[in-house]
């Protein structure tokens, strides 16, 4: 089973990965280095894909249900967002923040040995699946890329060197995160339909992906309104990063959770 | 400094409301929201049917166009189509859809909880009044940006018009919103549903269940803790599917699946493939403990709601288990009978509905007691005639989305 052979995959990985990490550091100091960097970087990745296709032709299913499998996915999604803002905007330091969160996820899921069930319950098998999860997955990704940016942003300010740059990468991050967010919602709804006969029931899931959606909505529309603003702008976006995380892990530890019908199984 | 000061001050409810004043109202809603709730009784969810709520829904929207084609300078319609009042009804819909994703939306012994109604959000007078602050922002919204169109605010326009119609329309509809669900028995028709509040419904046509049909995986194998008969293996985790000539490994146990039965009944002390009500999988299974090379073989089977289950005791910790098959697929082969003598054959399966007469038909369940010998099938049967505009609105909204990734954000372009 190819679970097996993750800790193989992932140190390959790991390695390259660390090794452009060192070089995007030099990088700072001779530009050209950057090129091997880059050529560590997308090496990493392409084994990560490799062994992504060879998980899902293994299992038979479409790698998605478990929690294991979404950071997978998460690890193979931070990647492409760094390199592509890479490649518009040249901002060295979001590359490696993405490759080194990419690396964390593979790394949890390198100490937490996964799953092998290859089971899909029926309601899942659905064309709706793939398009859904992945959508959603991808809207997560580059919505915690955001926050980084936030983040990034915040300290920045805290030294007094802020570039409102940095805010706009944060908008276009979290445009393209929230169109993807409004896909997956939509989405599900659609399927849901199809599977259960009813588009929106307030599961406790439905009801924190609804609340990450207006977070972000908050802060797409005070952006537009208060451009100056950017302090509390960033204050939104991270409380609206915070939602996220509790819809994406913290759902399975509230009161309601039992009534989920999204709860990652754990095996 | 102090002059640049004076001139941010102003007072309150001085033009244009801004944050302060639009939380003051927001909570003015809520508050008015939560007195109804006490002190008015409201067990019936807020729901209109037709004709009302399409009355309801062209007068509202009738009523927002001449308030802002005629009303659109004085100050309440002025201060609903800017940010702050959207910004703070976005927030307080927020704040009470949290607090549905915390509290379970399930009768309460906390009198609080029940007071305010916190446990039934949706139907809450606080949530719909500041639902509806949201939407009467969105409608005047929208309606300005279509009054003054532009190609630029083609976005704008599918994204802010496509929610207000899937929300007004979501929330309109469930007044006329029916399902039903029934129960078919296999070679006897049926026609008698049940609704939500379970009273009986009769139907214009009737269900004649042919077969119900249960496709499975097959049973996993795991090793259990014999004290506390739990799932022992890393964390119960790694459950592996039996497939005929594999081999696991088990802490320091080689386990072989040497046969493997979907459908078995034990003759003497070995299990042979019958084809009877209830036989369960079987599989014959060879042990190899790995620290003192002793072996073990036998045969284990998952049972039924008709036979016991069979393990395999191999040491004092642990035994080696078949879990019950978990259900790949099922369906149901039904003809649909109707009053002109009519006969509809289709194949109902989950997530495949099949339309008839203006009802969706849904396969939702079985007897899971008797799993895959259950010749009940459990249908639902859905009416929505909203649908379509619902539809329209998501429609919309999923074309809004993909132009804003296209096009990207406005902010950084200015
Ligand atoms: C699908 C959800 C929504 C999306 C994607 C969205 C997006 C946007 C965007 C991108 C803008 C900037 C203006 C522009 O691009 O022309 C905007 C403006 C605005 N939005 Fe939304 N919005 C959504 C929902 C809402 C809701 C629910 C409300 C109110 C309750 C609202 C109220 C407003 C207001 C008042 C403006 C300012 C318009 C103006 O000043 O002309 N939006 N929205």
């Amino acid at each position: 089973m190819t679970w097996i052979d993750f800790p193989l995959y992932s140190t390959i990985i790991g390695i390259l990965w660390v090794l452009g990490l060192i070089f995007l550091l030099f990088s700072y100091k001779k530009q050209t280095v950057i090129k091997f960097a880059n050529l560590l970087f997308l090496s990493g990745w392409f084994v990560l894909i490799v062994f992504v296709v060879k998980l899902w032709l293994e299992l038979d299913r479409p790698p998605m249900r478990t929690l294991g499998e979404t950071r997978l996915w998460y690890a193979t999604f931070l990647p492409l967002i760094g390199f592509l803002t890479y490649f518009h905007w040249k901002y060295k330091w979001f590359l490696a923040y993405s490759i080194a969160m990419a690396g964390m996820f593979l790394a949890i899921n390198y100490l937490n040995p996964e799953t092998y069930s290859k089971t899909l319950m029926p309601a899942l098998q659905s064309p709706w699946f793939i398009p859904h999860v992945l959508v959603y997955l991808f809207s997560y990704a580059v919505l915690a890329a955001s926050s980084i940016v936030a983040i990034k942003g915040w300290y920045d300010n805290y030294k007094g060197n802020f570039n409102i740059e940095t805010l706009k990468l944060a908008d276009n991050l979290v445009y393209i995160g929230f169109a993807f967010l409004t896909l997956g919602l939509l989405f599900g709804a659609l399927w849901a339909k199809e599977a259960w006969g009813h588009y929106w029931t307030w599961d406790p899931k439905e009801v924190w992906a609804f609340l990450t959606w207006m977070g972000y909505l908050i802060y797409i529309h005070y952006r537009y309104f208060h451009m100056h603003k950017s302090k509390q702008a960033l204050t939104i976006l991270a409380l609206a990063f915070v939602v996220l995380l509790v819809c994406w892990f913290g759902v399975n530890y509230l009161p309601v959770a039992n009534t989920s019908v999204h709860t990652y199984t754990n095996y | 400094m102090s002059e640049n000061n004076y001139k941010v001050q102003r007072n309150l409810w001085e033009n244009p409301w801004g944050y302060v004043e639009s939380f003051f109202i927001g909570f003015g809603l809520l508050v008015t929201g939560f007195f109804l709730e006490m002190f008015v009784a409201s067990d019936t969810p807020f729901t209109i049917s037709y004709p009302y709520n399409i009355v309801f829904l062209v007068g509202y929207i009738i009523i927002l166009f001449i308030l802002y084609k005629w009303f659109s300078t004085t100050q309440l319609i002025r201060w609903l189509t800017k940010v702050p009042a959207s910004i703070s009804s976005i927030v307080l819909v927020t704040l009470l859809v949290m607090i549905m994703g915390i509290i379970p939306q399930i009768p309460s012994e906390s009198n609080f909880i029940n007071n305010l109604g916190l446990n039934h959000i949706t139907s809450n007078w606080a949530f719909l009044l500041i639902v509806f602050q949201f939407l009467t922002c969105l409608g005047l919204i929208s309606i300005k940006r279509i009054l003054q169109f532009k190609w630029s605010n083609f976005g704008f326009i599918l994204n802010h018009v496509g929610l207000f119609l899937a929300l007004v329309s979501g929330m309109l509809g469930t007044g006329d919103l029916q399902r039903l669900s029934i129960n078919v028995y296999e070679g006897e028709p049926s026609w008698i549903a049940t609704d939500a509040k379970k009273n009986k419904v009769e139907l214009p046509f009737a269900f004649y269940l042919n077969d119900f049909v249960i496709e499975e995986y097959h049973p996993k194998l795991a090793l259990v803790d014999n004290k506390t008969g739990s799932i022992a293996h890393n964390n119960g985790k790694n459950l592996y599917l039996v497939n005929e000539g594999e081999t696991y490994y088990f802490q320091n146990f080689e386990v072989t699946i040497n046969k493997f039965l979907t459908s078995a009944g034990r003759i003497g002390d070995q299990y042979f493939p019958v084809n009877e009500l209830g036989s369960p999988p079987a599989a014959s299974i060879t042990v190899k403990n790995t620290k003192n090379d002793s072996i073990q073989n036998a045969w284990i089977s998952s049972g039924s709601f008709r036979y016991p289950y069979e393990s395999l005791k191999i040491s004092e910790e642990y035994s080696v288990v078949m879990t019950i098959p978990e259900v790949k697929k099922f369906s149901s082969n039904i003809d649909i009978l109707t009053k002109e003598g009519e006969r509809i054959s289709t194949v109902l399966e989950v997530n495949k509905p099949f339309k008839f007469k203006g009802y969706k038909i849904y396969q939702l369940s079985y007897d899971e007691k008797m799993g895959k010998w259950s010749n009940l099938s459990v249908l639902e049967l859905v009416k929505d005639p909203w649908l379509p505009v619902i539809y329209i609105g998501i429609f919309m909204m999923i074309a809004g989305a993909i132009y804003m990734f296209w096009v990207g954000n406005k902010i950084t372009k200015n």
